[in-house]
């Protein structure tokens, strides 16, 4: 008897773990289709970023740039490392830190200093956990983040380098590839090393014929403002990446534990009548004994 | 004027494209400068200062926005700007304006770097209160 109550507490426990978790599947589902039409139409500032360094590197042809400046050698570097607020999002937190902390290790082996600079209280609380220091912490990054809040992180990242008090900086964050693939990676965000990578969609227009530019100012001065507007926006695309992706993730996960309510409901209520079964046929066998007792 | 279309005139900032249309005629905040551009000008990559940007479109309205520096490309008949930031002039107020000016007095440091930031923090105040009054 007790076992069967049991039962039917437990199935409903169940039903409304499964409902909270559809809801947090729908809601992930609509972020992400938000998130995912704003880094589309984040798309065509980046390209044609890198189209006009691609056009100015053309004109000039050797470039130098304390941006590009590769240090002899490597004494203090930064890594930015791109987490999430919230948590029910899978393995996506737990993948960028094992990177991250792979990242950091193989530094340390090759005698580089590395400050973290954490995004994300899911980090922040990782890296708690493990004692590992971090120089900042930032917390104040949205669910889509913007132009605004990203901005004075590079620029503060950006002076540094110029300054020579770090000599590389890197990015760990979950590049989104496609809505079924996201892949952690660790990108090497300063000293910008390739200029005309990643424009895949600009190429096509890009290597076209030269454009004979009226530059205003010299090719060098507009270099001097385009490098840092590029490092700005790619730091910029691993955020928004790293935000769709979460979405994404959390999606997944929240589809994964509905279905897996859906089989625990499905296994308690064959348990729940095979109890109905066996203690209606003991209470016919309980009757069937003593009217045969009594014959 | 060779043709009544214009030529095809696009805003882009990191977040989205602001606007896209045939313009007849556009004024842009240079670094030095403020220059204009007609229809089938010669190819021009130039660097924005802060300042109004200002779009006279093929149907007769114009559109007027606030940038934040960047770089405009003009090439095979089509104005590409690029800004940081491009907002209406509706959403800048004489409070905000003024709380950047008051921010760019109060920042500290004598280096370089630090001077050209907070130059370009009044200049950017200046523009906003200039584009209000």
């Amino acid at each position: 008897m007790a076992n069967r109550r049991l039962l039917v507490k437990r199935r409903s426990s169940v039903r409304n773990i499964r409902k909270i978790t559809r809801t947090m599947q729908l809601i992930a589902t609509a972020r992400f289709q938000a998130a995912h039409s704003a880094a589309v139409s984040r798309r065509p500032y980046t390209d044609k970023l890198a189209e006009l360094t691609a056009g100015i590197a053309g004109a000039m042809g050797d470039l130098e740039h304390p941006l590009m400046k590769v240090p002899e050698q490597e004494n203090r570097s930064a890594l930015v490392v791109l987490t999430s607020m919230r948590g029910l999002c899978g393995a996506f937190n737990a993948n960028v830190l094992r990177l991250a902390t792979g990242h950091l290790d193989a530094n340390q082996e090759k005698d580089i200093e590395t400050e973290v600079e954490m995004a994300g209280s899911k980090g922040i609380a990782f890296f708690k956990f493990l004692g590992r220091p971090m120089t900042q912490r930032y917390t104040h990054i949205s669910d889509l983040p913007s132009f605004d809040q990203v901005e004075p992180i590079a620029n503060a990242l950006i002076e540094r380098f110029v300054r020579g008090e770090i000599d590389s900086v890197d990015v760990a964050y979950t590049k989104f590839i496609s809505t079924g693939r996201q892949r952690p990676v660790v990108e090497r965000l300063l000293p910008l090393t390739q200029l005309v990578e990643d424009s895949g969609a600009g190429a096509g227009d890009g290597a076209g014929p030269q454009v004979e530019y009226e530059f205003s100012p010299n090719p060098e001065e507009l270099l001097n403002e385009l490098l840092p507007a590029t490092v700005r926006v790619r730091l910029f695309q691993a955020f928004t990446d790293a935000a769709v992706s979460e979405q994404v993730a959390r999606m997944v996960a929240m589809k994964a534990a509905t279905d897996a309510a859906q089989d625990m409901i499905k296994r308690l209520t064959r348990e729940y009548n095979r109890a109905r079964q066996t203690q209606i046929t003991l209470e016919l066998l309980d009757i069937v004994g003593g009217a045969n007792a009594l014959a | 004027m060779a043709d009544a279309k214009g030529f095809a005139c696009s805003v882009v900032t990191p977040e989205r494209v602001v606007i896209e249309c045939q313009a007849r005629f556009v004024a842009l905040p240079a670094h030095d400068g403020e220059i204009g551009v007609l229809s089938h000008r010669a190819p021009l990559l130039t660097r924005l200062d802060v300042g109004p940007l200002r779009i006279e479109k093929s149907e007769g309205q114009t559109e007027l926005f606030f940038i934040d520096g960047g770089f405009a490309e003009m090439v095979g008949d089509r104005l590409t700007v690029l800004t940081e930031s491009a907002v209406a002039p509706a959403e800048l107020t004489r409070e905000g304006a003024e709380a950047l000016m008051a921010e760019a007095k109060a920042m500290t440091g004598v280096d370089d770097v630090a001077h050209a930031a907070r130059q370009r923090m009044k200049r950017k105040a200046r523009a906003q209160l200039r584009m209000i009054a």
